[in-house]
């Protein structure tokens, strides 16, 4: 008996310690989109400084990278000019978008005048669009691929291979 | 609500809509009182993206305020709880949930502990059986240990000595 409730406690022990365990490699702010494999919500927002309004359904056709990031966000400053950078490079086969929320217009410009920009930045007033677009933290990038579905997020600061490996699932 | 609508309209802006991804309201649209007390108590239920294990109905950030006007919206418009939830669970799946449901790894959450009590309770029946079965031989078991602690106290063996006289 004593040696059924000593297998009986250790497997219970070894169960904890295991989801402990696999636990701790975790990043407790990650989050699997479910959105993946599936249609990018729709919106149509109005441009920072121009004042044009970009609709995401008339960039079907090609690849879109749709960037979520805010001026005090500070990983935002450090991926800033890789997509820059990178859009200069890849537009106009690629489309490039930048979404910003929790944000205002003059900050934004700023941001911008300082580090340049290759790209529409949108401005995401009630975090609506963040909202439908599951985003837990800046920044945060997601990759459309020519049908609209949505190929892959990338949470964190993209590097230019981080952006052209998650890119390259979307030109497939 | 409306003057939303119509200040999207005017700025030529449209945002994602839940209708899009739930479908259109089954319930009835809420205002005043009953409006403020279940968009508190959705809020409750949704975790806040941004934060450690708090409610959205819990966190000061701006995020967790964009959800919670989200809620209060959708129940204006007639959505009902689970139309909220689901919407929600769409966009950051069930890790936005602060209720676990009752399905894949989850159920474990709900089902460990039931586990663990019904093995426990096997294991205190089962024990409790067996010394019903086997019970100790009470005074065979004393008597010696009794007979070798009088033998070795003089003071003892004097006492039982007295007692067996009487």
């Amino acid at each position: 008996m004593n040696r059924t409730v000593l297998i009986v406690g250790i497997v219970i022990v070894a169960a904890i310690v295991f989801v402990l365990f696999a636990g701790l490699g975790k990043d407790p702010q990650h989050i699997d989109s479910p959105l993946v494999g599936h249609p990018a919500p729709p919106f149509a927002l109005k441009a920072v400084g121009t004042g044009e309004t970009i609709d995401l359904d008339t960039l079907r056709g090609k690849p879109v990278v749709i960037n979520f990031w805010a001026t005090w966000c500070g990983p935002c400053y450090e991926e800033h000019p890789t997509l820059v950078a990178n859009a200069r490079n890849l537009q106009p086969e690629v489309q490039f978008i930048g979404i910003v929320f929790n944000d205002t217009d003059d900050k934004i410009m700023r941001f911008l005048a300082e580090r340049g920009s290759a790209y529409p930045t949108l401005l995401d007033t009630n975090g609506k669009t963040a909202i439908a677009y599951g985003v837990g933290g800046v920044p945060e990038t997601f990759f459309l691929n020519p049908k609209g579905t949505i190929v892959a997020k990338f949470e964190g600061p993209l590097t230019t291979e981080a952006l052209q490996a998650e890119l390259a699932k979307a030109m497939r | 609500m409306i003057a939303t609508f119509l200040l999207l309209a005017f700025l030529q802006i449209k945002v994602p809509d839940a209708a899009q991804f739930v479908g259109p309201p089954q319930g009835t649209p809420l205002a005043g009182a009953a409006l403020e007390r279940r968009t508190m108590e959705i809020s409750a239920e949704l975790r806040c993206p941004v934060c450690q294990g708090l409610a959205i109905g819990d966190s000061p950030s701006q995020m967790a305020s964009n959800m919670r006007e989200q809620v209060r919206e959708l129940l204006s418009r007639g959505y009902t709880e689970e139309q909220i939830l689901s919407y929600f669970e769409k966009s950051y799946g069930q890790f936005v949930l602060l209720k676990p449901k009752f399905q894949g790894v989850n159920a474990l959450v709900w089902l460990l502990p039931v586990l663990v009590l019904a093995i426990g309770l096997v294991i205190v029946v089962t024990k409790a059986k067996r010394l019903e079965k086997t019970p100790v031989p009470v005074a065979a078991a004393v008597a010696p240990d009794a007979a070798s602690e009088a033998a070795d106290d003089p003071y003892l063996a004097q006492v039982r000595e007295m007692v067996e006289k009487s």
